[in-house]
C-alpha cells in the first residue's frame, strides 16, 4: 500500500525534503542577528538557499520588501509543489491552502468595516488563499449576504454555514466568524486526514490536533473581559485534540489566566509553558513563542517518516515560520532595536 | 632550464604577497589579467559582511544591478546589443575614476528610464483607457439600436405591464429596461432604469455574471461582446483580452451595488450617455483624444529608444569592467590588513614556473602607479597540500578533463591525462574500427580545428559546445579508428583488396563449399578473402576477442608500473615491496601469462603438427581447477610451469594481504616503546614554528600559522581493514577487469554487424536495378545508407563506443594507480568572471 503511495507522492517529497534542507541553521540564523544594516543582512542571505533573490531590488531596502521577496519564494515553492500533486496530495495541499483563505475572508471583511481601500485590501491578502471571486466580498453587508453571493461557491461554503445565524457584522462577530471557520477546517481537514490513513494520520493528527489545542486555549485568553460569553466560547473550540473532551470543558468554565492553567494541567506539555510563562523569569517568551516552538517541534518530527502528505505541510509551516524570523530580524534591525532581536523561535 | 610536463602536475610555491595600500587595487587587477595565483582565505572566520571591502562590493554591485536593469529594458524595446567586443576583455581593468564615473552614468541613466518608463505608463493608461472608451461607445451602440428594431413590441408590453408587479419576474426588468431606452417613451431616469458599461478582462467575465446574477437575484438585463483585438496592460505591457458589458438594472442602489462589484473584479467603468448623439459628439472628442495622445506617446517612446540605443552600445563593455571590478574587490575581502604598516597581506599559490612572471607584474604594477612603494613577494613553507595544477594548451586541455571528471589527481602524482592521450582514442578505436566511419569522424573533427578561431565564439548551444570542446580528442579518434579499420580492413563493412588476396580457389568446381589455400601472408591487416568465407565470422571473433585480452592485460599492467612509478617518486619502499611486487606477480602469473600463451599460440603453425590447437580458455580454467594435468598441451612442460606460476599467485594473497599492516605495526610499536609516542606531531609543530619565526620580525607571524595536521595514532584495525579490502579488490579485479576488456570485441562486433546489416538493406539492393527506375532508386537508397550511417553508426556508435573507452580508463586503469586526493588549482583570473557575457 505504501509502496503505490510512494510513486505518486515521491517527486513531490523529495523536493519538499530538498526544500527542508535548505531551510536557515543556527548559525546562519546567528550571522543574520550579527548584521548592522538590512543590506548586510541581504549580504547574508545571499549566501543561504534564498541566493541573490534581492538582487534586482534597488536601494534602500526596507524590511518589508526583504519579507515580501521571501514570503514570493515561499509561495512559488508553494505553488509548484501543488501543481506537480496528485491525489491525495493535491487535496491535501488544498486544505492547507483553506486558513489563508479564511484569513483573506476575514480580512476583506474588516476592511470593509472600516471602510479601508479595496486595493490596498487585496494586496495585503495572502497569495495563497486568493479566489475569483473574492474582491467582490467587499460589497456585502450582512452575514447571510456574504454567503449567498461570493462564498457559496467556494470551498469554505460548508464551514460558513454554522455562522448563518449571527446577525450583523460587528467585531466581535467577525472574530467569532473566523474561529467557527477555523474550527470547522481543522474538524474536516481532521475527518480527510483520518480517510488518508497511514502515517500521514498519525503525524497530521497530532499537527492539527496541537493546533484546535492552541486555537482553544487562544481564543480563552482572549475572551477575558469581553462581551463574549462562556456557552458562545465553548461553541468555538474545536471538537480534536488533547484537550478535547475534558480539557474543552474546563477551558469553557475558565474566568482566568489562572483557570486556563487548572484546564490544560492534564496536558504535559501545555502545563509546562504555563509553568515558563507565570514563573519568575517570565516576560523573556509570550504564549505565542511557546506555542511556535512547539509546533515547529511537531513539524521537524513529519520529516523522521517517509511516504506521507504531512512533510508537505510540516515544511509550509517551517518555512513560515523562517520568513516571520527574517521579517523579525529585518525589523528589529531597522528600527535599532537590537535588543530584542534574539527573540524569534528558531526553526532548526 | 624549467620545463612544464603532463607527467606530473608542477611544483606550486606557497607564496606570500605584502601590498601597499595604494598600489592593491591595481596590483591585484594585474594579477587577475595574467591569472596565474590562487588567493587563499585569509578571514574564513569572520562573516561575509565585516571583510574589509564589502562596502567597494556593494558599490560595484549596484552599478551592476541598474546595468541588469538596462539590460532588461533594452531587451524589451528590442533594440540589438552592441555584440561583445573580445579585444575589450583583454582591456586593462578600470581605474577607479572611471568606475566612479561609471556608477554617476549609471545612476543618470536609471534616474531618467524611470522616469521616462512613469510618464509612458501614465500615458499608456490614459491611452487605453480612451481606447476601451472607444470600443464601449461603438458598442453599446448596437446595443441601443437593436433595442430600435423592437420598439414597438415592447412599447406594448410596457403600456399593458405598468403598476407594482413591474419587477417581478426577470422577463420583465429586461423588457422594460428595453423600453426605456427609446427616447420617445421616457428616458431611463423616469423608469427609474439605470445601466453601467465598462470594460472587463475576459477571464473575470465568468465569475462577475456569477455574483450579479447571486446578488441581484436575477434582477439585471446584461449584454456583453467581446473585443478582437487584445489591450496591453499598461504595467505589465502584456495584451489582455477583454470584454465589454452593458447592464440595466432598477434602483440607484442597486446599480451602485453593481458598480462596486463589477470595479472590485477589475472592471473599468466609462460614462456613456443614453442619447445617440451626445454619444456621436463624445466618439469624436474621443477620436481626436486619442490622436494626440499617440503622438505623445510616440515622442516618449522615440526619446526612450534614442537613450536605449545608446545605452545597448555601452552596456557589454561597461558591464565587463563591473564585473573586474566586483572580482577584484572579492578577491581583496580575502586578504588580511595590517593597520600598523599599512598593507594588506595575500597568500596563496602560484606554480613555481610563473613565480618570475608573478614579481614582473608587481613591479610593472608599481611602476605603472607611479608608487615608490612596490608589492612584495615571499614564498613560505606550509604543510598544506599544494593545489595540482597541470598546464594544458587547446590540445591537451580535454584529455586532461576527461580524467580530471574522475579526480582531481593528488600533487605531484602520475598524471593519466597524458597517458589518456594516446589510449583513449586507442581503446575508442579498437570499438570504431573503420576506416570509412572513422574518415567522417577525422572530416568532422578537422573541419572544428581548422575553424577554431571563428568557431570559439559561435553559441549553437551545448551539444556542439562539447563536440567542439573535445575537437582534437575526435580528430584522433577519428584517425586511430582509420587505422584500425585498415587493420581490420574494414570500409563500411566491406574489405578492401589492396595487395590482392593470398588465399587461391580452385576454379570451375562445382562443390558447395570450396577450401581456399594460403599462399602467403597478407602485407597489413586482414586478408580480404575472409570477407566472403563462411567461417569468416568465427575467425575475426576469435581474432578480435584474444586481441581485446591482450590489450587489456597491457593496459592493466602498465597502469600497474604507474602506480610504481609513483611509489618511487614517493619514496614509499614499503608500498613497492608490499603493494607493488605481489600485486605485479599475481597479475603477471595469471593474466600475463595468459596472453603469452595466446601470442606463442598465433605463432605456432598448427597444421603442420599432429596435436590439436588447446583452448587457452579451458587451459586457464583447469590451471586452477586441476594443477599439474593438462589434455591438450601447448608446449612441454607446460604442467609444472603452471604450478611453480599458480603457486606465486597464491602466495601473492597473503604477502599483499599481511605485509604493510603487520610492518606499519611493527613501526608503530618500536616508537611506542622507545617511547617516543607523539614525537611525530612535535616535529610538525617545530618546523611550523620556525618557518612562523623566520617572518616575525615582519610582524605577520601570525597569519602562516596553520592548522596542524599531527600524525594520527596508529590504528591497526583500520589499516587491517583498508589492507584487506584493497587486496580483495585488487585480486578480484585482475579476473573481472580482465572480462571487462572483452567490451572492447563486443563493440567492434556490434558495430561492424550493423553497418554490414545496413549496407545489405539499402545499398546493395540498389545495385542491382538498372534503367530510370534504378537511378532514382540509387539515389534514395544512397541517400538513407549515407544519413543512416552519419547518424547511426557514426555518432550513435561513436557516443558510445566513447563512453566504454571512458570507463575503460576510469575503472579498469584509474583503478590500479590513481589515488585522486588532490584539488584543483584554482587562479584568480578575469577570464572566469566575464565568461558568461
Amino acid at each position: 500500500m505504501e509502496a503505490l503511495f510512494c510513486q505518486d507522492i515521491n517527486f513531490v517529497e523529495g523536493l519538499v525534503r530538498g526544500y527542508r534542507s535548505a531551510l536557515l541553521t543556527s548559525i546562519t540564523y546567528q550571522n543574520l542577528t550579527q548584521c548592522e544594516t538590512l543590506e548586510d543582512l541581504k549580504l547574508q542571505l545571499s549566501a543561504t538557499e534564498y541566493g541573490n533573490f534581492l538582487a534586482n531590488v534597488p536601494s534602500p531596502l526596507t524590511s518589508s520588501t526583504i519579507a515580501a521577496k521571501a514570503n514570493e519564494r515561499l509561495v512559488s515553492d508553494f505553488k509548484f509543489i501543488r501543481q506537480n500533486a496528485v491525489e491525495p496530495l493535491s487535496t491535501f495541499l488544498d486544505y492547507v491552502t483553506y486558513p489563508y483563505m479564511i484569513d483573506n475572508v476575514i480580512l476583506l471583511i474588516t476592511g470593509t468595516l472600516h471602510d479601508r481601500d479595496l486595493n490596498d485590501l487585496l494586496e495585503r491578502c495572502h497569495p495563497l488563499g486568493l479566489f475569483e471571486t473574492m474582491p467582490a466580498l467587499c460589497v456585502a453587508t450582512s452575514v447571510s449576504e456574504l454567503y449567498d453571493s461570493v462564498l457559496v461557491e467556494t470551498p469554505l461554503a460548508p464551514y460558513f454555514k454554522d455562522c448563518l445565524d449571527a446577525d450583523d457584522l460587528d467585531e466581535l462577530n467577525i472574530e467569532i466568524i473566523r474561529n467557527t471557520l477555523y474550527r470547522s477546517w481543522l474538524e474536516d481537514f481532521n475527518k480527510f486526514v483520518e480517510k488518508i490513513g497511514g502515517p500521514t494520520r498519525e503525524l497530521m493528527s497530532d499537527i492539527l490536533g496541537f493546533e484546535a489545542d492552541r486555537r482553544a486555549i487562544t481564543v480563552t485568553v482572549n475572551s477575558f473581559d469581553t462581551e463574549l460569553s462562556k456557552e458562545d466560547r465553548q461553541k468555538l473550540y474545536p471538537k480534536l485534540g488533547q484537550l478535547y473532551p475534558e480539557g474543552s470543558f474546563a477551558l469553557g468554565q475558565a474566568d482566568d489566566i489562572e483557570g486556563v492553567k487548572g484546564a490544560v494541567a492534564g496536558i504535559e506539555a501545555y502545563a509546562a509553558m504555563f509553568d515558563q510563562l507565570t514563573s519568575a523569569t517570565a516576560g523573556d517568551n509570550s504564549l505565542d513563542d511557546h506555542f511556535f516552538e512547539h509546533e515547529a517541534k511537531l513539524n521537524k518530527r513529519a520529516f523522521l517518516q517517509q511516504f506521507h502528505c504531512a512533510v508537505v505541510y510540516a515544511w509550509l509551516r517551517l518555512r513560515e515560520q523562517e520568513v516571520r524570523n527574517i521579517t523579525w530580524i529585518a525589523e528589529c534591525i531597522a528600527q535599532n532595536q537590537r535588543d530584542r532581536i534574539g527573540k524569534f523561535a528558531a526553526v532548526l | 632550464m624549467p620545463y612544464t610536463t603532463l607527467f606530473r602536475s608542477e611544483e606550486v610555491a606557497a607564496i606570500q604577497l605584502y601590498f601597499p595600500a595604494e598600489v592593491a587595487r591595481s596590483t591585484v587587477s594585474a594579477l587577475g589579467e595574467i591569472g596565474c595565483v590562487q588567493f587563499r582565505d585569509l578571514n574564513a572566520d569572520t562573516s561575509a559582511f565585516q571583510r574589509a571591502f564589502v562596502k567597494d562590493v556593494r558599490r560595484v554591485e549596484e552599478i551592476e544591478r541598474q546595468l541588469r536593469f538596462f539590460g532588461k529594458q533594452i531587451e524589451q524595446a528590442q533594440i540589438p546589443f552592441k555584440g561583445i567586443d573580445y579585444d575589450s576583455l583583454s582591456a586593462q581593468a578600470p581605474s577607479i575614476a572611471e568606475i566612479d564615473e561609471l556608477a554617476d552614468r549609471a545612476r543618470h541613466y536609471e534616474a531618467r528610464l524611470n522616469s521616462l518608463n512613469e510618464s509612458h505608463e501614465t500615458l499608456q493608461k490614459r491611452f487605453v483607457e480612451l481606447i476601451e472608451l472607444r470600443y464601449v461607445l461603438r458598442e453599446t451602440d448596437t446595443f441601443f439600436h437593436q433595442a430600435h428594431a423592437q420598439s414597438g413590441e415592447i412599447r406594448q408590453s410596457v403600456d399593458s405591464d405598468d403598476g407594482s408587479n413591474l419587477l417581478d419576474s426577470n422577463a420583465d426588468v429586461e423588457h422594460s429596461a428595453a423600453a426605456s431606452r427609446f427616447p420617445d417613451s421616457g428616458s431611463l431616469a423616469v423608469m427609474n432604469i439605470g445601466f453601467v458599461a465598462g470594460v472587463v478582462p475576459r477571464a473575470r467575465m465568468a465569475a462577475m455574471e456569477r455574483i450579479l446574477w447571486r446578488i441581484l437575484r436575477g434582477n439585471l438585463y446584461m449584454n456583453q461582446v467581446a473585443i478582437d483585438e487584445a489591450i496591453n496592460d499598461p504595467i505589465t505591457n502584456e495584451p489582455v483580452d477583454k470584454n465589454i458589458f452593458i447592464i440595466f438594472a432598477h434602483g440607484r442602489e442597486i446599480l451602485s451595488k453593481v458598480r462596486k462589484i463589477s470595479e472590485s473584479l477589475g472592471a473599468t467603468l466609462y460614462a456613456v450617455d443614453e442619447d445617440s448623439r451626445q454619444r456621436q459628439t463624445q466618439l469624436a472628442e474621443v477620436n481626436s483624444r486619442i490622436g494626440d495622445i499617440m503622438s505623445v506617446l510616440h515622442n516618449t517612446r522615440q526619446t526612450a529608444h534614442s537613450e536605449l540605443s545608446y545605452l545597448a552600445q555601452n552596456l557589454q563593455a561597461w558591464m565587463v569592467s563591473v564585473r573586474k571590478e566586483r572580482a577584484i574587490f572579492q578577491t581583496m575581502n580575502l586578504f588580511s590588513y595590517d593597520e600598523h604598516q599599512h598593507c594588506l597581506i595575500a597568500e596563496g599559490w602560484c606554480p613555481r614556473l610563473d613565480l618570475d612572471k608573478v614579481h614582473r607584474t608587481l613591479r610593472d604594477a608599481a611602476i605603472h602607479s607611479n608608487s615608490s612603494q612596490s608589492s612584495i613577494m615571499n614564498e613560505i613553507g606550509t604543510l598544506k597540500d599544494p593545489p595540482t595544477f597541470n598546464r594544458t594548451n587547446k590540445f591537451t586541455q580535454a584529455f586532461q578533463s576527461i580524467m580530471d571528471a574522475y579526480g582531481i589527481a593528488t600533487y605531484r602524482e602520475v598524471n593519466p591525462g597524458l597517458v589518456a592521450i594516446v589510449t583513449f582514442p586507442f581503446l575508442f578505436a579498437i570499438m570504431f574500427g573503420d576506416l570509412g566511419h572513422g574518415f567522417f569522424l577525422f572530416l568532422a573533427a578537422l573541419y572544428l580545428v581548422l575553424n577554431e578561431k571563428q568557431l570559439k565564439r559561435a553559441k549553437y548551444g551545448e551539444i556542439f559546445d562539447m563536440a567542439f570542446y573535445g575537437r582534437y580528442i575526435m580528430l584522433l579518434m577519428g584517425i586511430y579508428s582509420m587505422y584500425t579499420g585498415l587493420i581490420y580492413n574494414d570500409i563500411f563493412s566491406k574489405s578492401m583488396n589492396l595487395f590482392g588476396s593470398r588465399w587461391t580457389f580452385p576454379e570451375g568446381s562445382d562443390a558447395e563449399t570450396l577450401s581456399g589455400v594460403q599462399i602467403g601472408t597478407y602485407p597489413i591487416g586482414l586478408d580480404p578473402a575472409w570477407e566472403e568465407a563462411d567461417n569468416g565470422l568465427l575467425f575475426t571473433n576469435s581474432l578480435k576477442m584474444k586481441l581485446s585480452v591482450v590489450i587489456g592485460v597491457i593496459h592493466m599492467t602498465f597502469s600497474l608500473c604507474l602506480s610504481l612509478v609513483n611509489y618511487r617518486f614517493f619514496r614509499s619502499r614499503l608500498d613497492i615491496v608490499a603493494n607493488f611486487i605481489p600485486g605485479m606477480l599475481f597479475l603477471c602469473s595469471i593474466f600475463v601469462y595468459l596472453i603469452v600463451c595466446i601470442l606463442y599460440k598465433w605463432s605456432v603453425d598448427w597444421s603442420m603438427t599432429d596435436a590439436q590447437p588447446p583452448s587457452l580458455l579451458n587451459m586457464l580454467i583447469y590451471m586452477f581447477l586441476s594443477p599439474g594435468t593438462v589434455d591438450e598441451p601447448l608446449y612441454a612442460g607446460q604442467a609444472q610451469i603452471q604450478i611453480v606460476l599458480l603457486l606465486i599467485a597464491l602466495v601473492c594473497v597473503p604477502w599483499m594481504l599481511l605485509m604493510k599492516p603487520l610492518v606499519l605495526r611493527r613501526e608503530a610499536n618500536k616508537a611506542r616503546a622507545a617511547g617516543y609516542e607523539g614525537i611525530a606531531v612535535a616535529e610538525q609543530h617545530g618546523r611550523i614554528s620556525t618557518s612562523a619565526n623566520d617572518h616575525e620580525e615582519e610582524g605577520v607571524g601570525a597569519i602562516i600559522a596553520e592548522e596542524i595536521h599531527g600524525e594520527e595514532d596508529f590504528d591497526f584495525g583500520e589499516t587491517m581493514i583498508h589492507q584487506i579490502i584493497h587486496t580483495i579488490e585488487f585480486c578480484l579485479n585482475c579476473v573481472s577487469h580482465t572480462a571487462s576488456y572483452l567490451r572492447l570485441w563486443a563493440l567492434s562486433l556490434a558495430h561492424n554487424q550493423l553497418s554490414k546489416v545496413l549496407w545489405d538493406m539499402t545499398l546493395s539492393n540498389a545495385f542491382g536495378m538498372s534503367g530510370a527506375v534504378g537511378v532514382i532508386v540509387l539515389f534514395m537508397a544512397f541517400a538513407m545508407w549515407l544519413i543512416l550511417t552519419i547518424s547511426v553508426l557514426v555518432v550513435m556508435e561513436g557516443t558510445s563506443a566513447m563512453l566504454h573507452s571512458l570507463r575503460l580508463h576510469w575503472v579498469e586503469a584509474a583503478s590500479k594507480h590513481f589515488q585522486a586526493t588532490g584539488h584543483a588549482f584554482t587562479p584568480f583570473t578575469f577570464s572566469a568572471v566575464i565568461d558568461d557575457l
